[in-house]
């Protein structure tokens, strides 16, 4: 090879190219098409920022209306594929290759997409997974991102919400790309600088904020009695013995439950202190009542919630906050944060087989993954340890040499047995199979897998896989928690039995809860109304929520 | 607190079940049921439609006292069909009112649904319409009939024309009160003119507060079953008068509430029109300081 900078000059083409619809870097937003028109090129991978939170809502929308005939066969790597633009870019002909993570709102119509060939997929990702190809072998020439402010020299101010903001620049800048941010408005002065000007090519003034979900908030007046009897289970027959004080909690109401019943049930078992005080976890509104009664340390984010701003700017004693006063978050360290550093990940998912691997694929929704996956496996190059990954770790392998043995993250999947329209949390086969066969994949959509999952919680009990030792004990512990479903049913009464004596099931009683316990009463707070009263006021929730 | 004791030291009215705000409002022990579940009295139409029955198709009829004097109650369950009237739901309380002017005991209806059952249509809107005329009848012959609203499925379609001809109606800041529900003002109207997805205006709109600024209601307590047995043992030593006079000052005020609040696009703007400072922090406010707010709101008690 002979001519060396060729992408350095190939981005000096674009800038110069984008220069004549800007003002410096400052471009007017009835210019913006005409900007992306001149700075995308067919062919390029397009960065399009936008997760299961925020989203670069002006730039996507920008994009779709772009023409097919000028710009097409655009490879988009992107967190999330959100917004009905995301989708749009590929049905009117401008993208056709996809790699992406998180889908959530648009699971079905991707679904349908994807069917009918309007989508090459590439893979669906965990986040940490895609951000570490930007940096391989799926890196941008574009990357279209958004943030509060800028100045125009194009430093950026993103908010609470910075989420994936400083990983798609670093990956795309410093490799010749180039970066278009939109941004509510060009101020003299930037609170804080997140993303530094020299990396940034162009800015558009938007004049309205960029979306953002509040994806995290849940609704205390919706938690069920079942709900919270998960709740109690996990917090006295798993928190408690594993001693669990760093971990990450998932979406979902029985997450939402176990966090409103640490300051009343958790406080009467005497646990506070002793788990949960240090989290990697977004602001969840439902965090309030024992962040207030001082059980938690310390939270790192992934992205913000709306609402708890001003709530997190005035707990910087437990959240992580800049010069200005308000949150920083960074997916991308967050999600390392969640693998390395918590000793256990809990969540719900909509389907369990009897192996246990899980999976929110149903054959005609791909919700995609956003970050369970990684938070929910075990990482195998961590090498520090702590007591419930070293006790987890000594149940899984009791025979072998303490000091060679891998300790075990606990992967924790916590449901009813029967879900939402009473469909059944487990069955013999994964709906995630049929669409790995219906679309020819290699792999299928897998959440987490059946060897990174330590245990079930149901309300029928708690199933502890690390003691499993062989594929039919797994088979008869999952069954054992699988109450009334048909796999629930179909249980060998003895073996169950058997396990049970053995503690590898623990039903309620087994660990001195009385299901009667489980009512609304023992919530923290009942009701979105009571977690503003319990921020004192700082939490100020969205107006979907509020019945006030 | 009176000299009889009531039942439960804390428990919130939104979330209690009928049979749980029945023992917290009346005094302790002295409720007896009507037409049990024991009787199993359900529903002939569910069936049809492979719906779920409940023996006391969602609603506890029955006798009792409060603070001492002997009342009838009404309580529905919220949680069954929207706590919707149906045949038989229905006819339990058509029935209890007529009692309820046989024994001369004054009535309190404990409202938690959504209005008519679909499924049994017909024979639930007879039901509203024997329900209604049964307490007028009742009023008539001198007996007062409290509304109690604050429960998870509000007080909508049938159940508002009901709690229309009430002597007294009784609301917590949960509780709401409208003839047609955010969701059917949405599908028919459009989502421009009724965002039923966005509670804060559904809250604004329909809920307890606003209905007691405008008159809509008497009384307005916490979300506690023992504020609101204080409100109903003062709301029964209120008027119970029910003549010409009474419904024609209802009618005069109806009119000038019109009149003075029917361009407001939005309850804020009434709030303003009434007088309230910071308008839209109502809301927000507390129960103590929102009664101290509230203190030239529009009332219906020369109408009741």
């Amino acid at each position: 090879m002979s001519d060396w900078g060729m992408q350095k000059a190939a981005l000096g083409e674009r800038r110069a190219a984008g220069r004549q619809h800007a003002k410096g870097k400052v471009v007017p937003i009835p210019n913006l098409p005409a900007l992306l028109a001149a700075v995308i090129r067919s062919g390029d991978r397009v960065c399009l920022e936008g997760d299961n939170q925020k989203q670069a809502d002006i730039l996507a929308t920008a994009l779709a209306n772009l023409d097919h005939r000028d710009v097409h066969d655009l490879h988009m790597v992107q967190s999330g594929v959100v917004l009905p633009s995301h989708l749009d870019i590929f049905e009117k002909g401008i993208a056709r290759r996809l790699d992406f993570s998180y889908s959530g709102p648009q699971s079905a119509r991707i679904a349908r997409m994807l069917f009918g060939g309007k989508i090459e997929l590439g893979a669906v990702h965990t986040y940490l997974e895609l951000f570490a190809r930007y940096f391989i072998d799926l890196t941008p020439n574009v990357a279209l991102i958004a943030a509060v402010s800028a100045d125009k020299d194009g430093n950026l101010y993103t908010g609470p919400n910075t989420e994936d903001t400083p990983t798609v620049v670093e990956a795309t800048s410093y490799k010749n790309g180039l970066v278009v941010a939109q941004v509510t408005e060009i101020v003299d002065k930037v609170p804080r600088v997140d993303i530094p000007g020299d990396l940034v090519h162009f800015v558009v003034e938007a004049n309205r904020p960029f979306y953002v979900e509040p994806l995290f908030t849940r609704d205390p007046a919706a938690i069920t009695e079942t709900q919270i009897l998960t709740a109690m289970l996990a917090i006295k027959g798993i928190y408690a013995p594993y001693g669990v004080r760093r971990l990450n909690h998932g979406i979902g109401f029985n997450t939402a439950a176990i966090e409103l019943l640490l300051p009343t049930y958790g406080e009467k078992l005497g646990l506070k202190g002793k788990v949960c005080t240090h989290f990697a976890l977004n602001p969840h509104p439902t965090m309030i009542p024992a962040i207030e009664s001082g059980w938690v340390e310390q939270i790192h984010c992934f992205g913000s919630e709306v609402g708890m701003e001003d709530y997190v700017a005035a707990r910087s004693d437990i959240f992580f906050t800049g010069p200005d006063g308000s949150l920083r978050s960074n997916r991308a360290f967050c999600q390392t944060a969640g693998l390395y550093a918590c000793d256990m990940f809990i969540g719900s998912t909509l389907q369990i087989d009897l192996e246990g691997h899980s999976s929110t694929v149903t054959t005609s929704r791909i919700a995609g993954f956003g970050g369970a996956p990684n938070m929910g496996s075990d990482p195998r190059g961590r090498r520090h340890p702590s007591e419930p990954w070293l006790k987890a770790g000594a149940e899984a392998a009791p025979d072998t040499n303490a000091a060679l043995r891998r300790g075990r993250k606990l992967v924790v999947q916590i449901g009813e047995t029967f879900g939402e329209r009473n469909t059944p949390l487990f069955v013999e086969r994964l709906d995630a199979l049929e669409l790995a066969h219906k679309l020819d994949l290699d792999l299928a959509p897998v959440m987490v897998y059946s060897d990174d999952v330590t245990h079930i919680v149901t309300e029928e009990g708690i199933a502890n896989l690390l003691m499993c030792r062989s594929k039919d004990e797994r088979e008869q512990a999952i069954r054992g928690v699988a109450g009334y479903t048909d796999i629930g049913r179909a249980r060998d009464a003895k073996l169950v039995e058997q396990l049970r004596q053995r503690g590898v099931i623990q039903r309620p009683e087994d660990l001195g809860i009385d299901p009667l316990d489980a009512d609304r009463n023992l919530l923290a707070a009942r009701s979105i109304k009571d977690l503003m009263l319990a921020s004192g006021g700082l939490y100020r929730p969205p107006s979907r929520f509020r019945n006030w | 607190m009176t000299a009889v004791t009531a039942n439960a030291v804390s428990l919130s009215w939104y979330e209690a079940s009928a049979r749980q705000r029945i023992d917290a409002l009346l005094d302790a022990g002295s409720f007896s049921e009507f037409i049990g579940p024991e009787l199993r009295e359900i529903s002939p139409h569910l069936s049809i439609f492979d719906l779920p029955e409940q023996f006391d198709d969602g609603i506890v009829v029955g006798r009792g006292r409060l603070d001492g004097a002997p009342v009838l109650v009404a309580a529905q369950e919220g949680r069954f069909m929207g706590g919707a009237f149906g045949e038989v739901h229905g006819a339990k309380l058509a029935g209890l009112l007529r009692a309820a002017r046989a024994l001369k005991h004054d009535v309190l209806i404990l409202f938690d649904t959504g209005g008519v059952r679909l499924q049994e249509a017909n024979a639930g809107e007879l039901a509203i319409a024997e329900i209604m005329r049964a307490v007028v009848e009742a009023r008539r012959a001198g007996v007062n009939v409290v509304g109690l609203i604050g429960g998870r499925a509000g007080c909508y379609g049938g159940g508002s024309l009901i709690a229309g001809t009430c002597s007294r109606l009784i609301i917590s800041e949960q509780g709401r009160l409208s003839v047609s529900g955010p969701e059917v003002i949405e599908t028919n109207q459009g989502i421009e003119e009724f965002d039923s997805r966005d509670r804060a205006l559904v809250w604004r709109t329909m809920g307890g507060k606003h209905r007691y600024l405008i008159g809509g209601v008497d009384m307005f307590v916490d979300d506690e079953a023992l504020a609101f047995r204080q409100a109903a043992i003062d709301a029964l030593k209120a008027g119970k008068r029910c003549d010409v006079a009474v419904l024609e000052a209802e009618q005069a005020r109806l009119k000038r509430r019109l009149q003075r609040f029917g361009e407001a696009e939005d309850a804020v703007e009434i709030w303003r029109t009434l007088g309230i400072g910071n308008p839209s922090d109502v809301p927000a406010l507390p129960t103590a300081a929102f009664l101290r707010a509230a203190n030239d709101r529009e009332n219906a008690d020369g109408a009741r």
